[in-house]
């Protein structure tokens, strides 16, 4: 049974112009899952539909049983907790400390006084320690994060997408400020995340090099609509051509 | 051949300024504003008037005010309780006013708020502002009485107003993606506030509230002389309107610049010790 479906998602900006146009596709648990498209497609705008950052127009996002796009303001809240997400310039709160800001990945469970007078639980605090000292960064807890390098803050990111304990992790451009070496390390822990803990990832991708080499399934985005959907060996010379609009030899690749 | 875009004034040389309406409009005013103040010069009573004996007598009063200042009319335990009082005026307000503006800046913040409730507060919060401080005083006083109540009042008011659009301006400042962060994991507008909008902008809005308040103590200097409000205003009010006494107008302008010194100092101290980084 699959996760997440989309079924006939619209959505514009502006009255005139459609920025997604009867999207359609589904992803499975533990599936990673990559989004391709050229500047301007859409990509973003999707992934926030499906955590109604930005509010779809038409159609349905049916995420564990529930229409997500029906839901009321407290409903969302709670199934927000089950969807991370992962923004291309971390989007750290960079005056607190790095243990501070994972831990904000909890406050969708607590209460409004709980969470304003900022009370974690222990376990809440191990966990938190644990999922630092998974990616390699426990050694900074007790910084700020505008101390962190991109990669280290990107590492925190993940972190409190984590602590969500979410069943859907969504990724808009994760590497996309990072050097080549931090991409990797990056991609290959989302890569673990999707494998270990059965966590649904859906990445927005620029580079189609990584997305062939890390997904199980890409999909490929053109003015708002889904040109490709399939496995990475399928995403042939004709598809990518078809995606961005010109053969993989005159795009820029890593 | 110019280009379309390119404009060239009288003697044909190319302007770089953008607009002349602008700049021609500011200089007639500033040369109407100077002829009118010559010629009101020109319209003056100047009966019984020796321009050489009221320049010498002036700086003999300033002499006695500044060089030979002290207190007749009251004892230096009571110069200190005054500048207490009025120190004390502007603390209320200002405290006050930063704790009532904190919240109504979290509604008029356009990219925390509704639009709409943001919108009303801002026109509000502008007119408010545009009256001055003194003519608040003295609107409450209707109600209130001339005293420190109106001046407390009337202070508050503009506080508000002021810190209000201080405050909203950092809030909007506020980077927004950690707030989509946040939203992102399921928080609440609450905890987004308390724990990202806050730490991004705690030290604007207390060096805000620093400005205000050294605002806040001139004002009340001026609010004990005009609205009766007490303090050492009022202790200049009638040293120089009342006893005519110049020695003790020196003296309490020396206090008063003793204390203004004093906060700057504090507030550098502070600034540099709380907020450099
Ligand atoms: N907040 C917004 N208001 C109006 N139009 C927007 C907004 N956000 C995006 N758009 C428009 O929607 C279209 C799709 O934008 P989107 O950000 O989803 O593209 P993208 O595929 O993520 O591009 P990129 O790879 O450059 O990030 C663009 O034409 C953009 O101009
Ligand atoms: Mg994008």
């Amino acid at each position: 049974m699959s996760l997440l479906q989309v079924k006939d998602l619209n959505k514009s900006y502006q009255t005139d112009t459609k920025v997604l146009k009867n999207i359609n596709f589904s992803a499975g648990t533990g599936e990673f899952l990559s989004v391709i498209g050229p500047s301007g497609a859409g990509k973003s705008t999707l992934l926030r539909c499906i955590n109604r950052l930005v509010q779809a127009d038409k159609g349905e996002i049916l995420f564990g049983g529930q229409d997500l796009l029906k839901l009321r303001k407290k409903e969302l809240r709670a199934a927000r907790t089950n969807i991370g997400m992962i923004f291309q310039h971390y989007n750290l709160v960079p005056r607190l400390t790095v243990i501070e800001n994972v831990l904000h990945g909890r406050f969708g469970y607590k209460s409004t006084l709980q969470g304003v007078l900022g009370r974690f639980s222990e376990e809440e605090k191990e966990r938190a320690f644990y999922l630092l000292e998974k990616l390699g960064i426990e050694a900074h807890a007790y910084k700020r994060c505008d101390q962190l390098s991109g990669g280290q803050q990107q590492r925190v990111g993940i972190c409190r997408a984590l602590i969500q304990n979410p069943k859907l992790i969504l990724c808009d451009e994760p590497i996309a400020s990072l050097d080549p070496h931090s991409s990797k390390v990056i991609m290959d822990h989302l890569k673990s995340i999707s494998e270990e803990m059965g966590i649904t990832c859906i990445v927005n991708l620029h580079q189609v090099e990584v997305a062939q080499s890390y997904s199980d399934r890409i999909i490929g985005l053109n003015n708002g609509s889904i040109v490709f959907d399939g496995s990475n060996f399928q995403l042939d010379q004709l598809y990518i051509k078809r995606v961005y609009g010109m053969e993989t030899r005159e795009l820029i690749t890593v | 051949m110019d280009s379309v875009y390119l404009k060239r004034d009288k003697a044909g040389r190319i302007n770089i300024k953008a607009g002349n309406r602008v700049n021609s409009v500011i200089n007639w005013t500033v040369l109407s504003l100077t002829l009118l103040t010559v010629t009101a010069f020109l319209f003056f009573d100047y009966t019984g008037l020796e321009i050489g004996r009221a320049i010498m007598e002036t700086a003999v009063n300033l002499r006695t005010m500044f060089l030979q200042p002290s207190l007749n009319h009251f004892s230096w335990g009571e110069a200190l309780f005054q500048v207490g009082v009025t120190i004390s005026l502007a603390v209320i307000a200002t405290i006050l006013g930063a704790v009532i503006a904190f919240f109504l800046a979290l509604w008029s913040a356009v990219n925390l708020a509704n639009k709409w409730v943001s919108k009303s507060i801002k026109i509000f919060v502008a007119f408010i502002r545009a009256v001055p401080t003194v003519l608040w005083v003295l609107i409450f006083a209707i109600a209130a009485g001339l005293g420190s109540e109106a001046a407390i009042l009337g202070m508050l008011f503009h506080s508000i107003a002021y810190l209000v659009k201080a405050f909203s301006e950092a809030f909007e400042e506020v980077d927004k993606g950690m707030l989509e962060a946040l939203r992102s994991t399921g928080s609440g507008w609450w905890h987004t506030i308390v724990h990202a909008v806050l730490p991004s902008t705690s030290t604007y809005l207390l060096s805000w509230t620093f400005l205000r308040f050294e605002i806040n103590f001139s004002v009340a200097v001026a609010m004990g002389a005009a609205a009766g409000a007490g303090g050492i205003g009022f202790e200049l009010f009638m040293a120089s309107g009342f006893y005519f006494d110049l020695r003790e107008v020196g003296f309490i302008t020396y206090a008063i610049l003793l204390v203004a010194i004093v906060l700057e100092v504090a507030s550098t101290h502070l600034k540099k010790r709380y907020f450099s980084s």
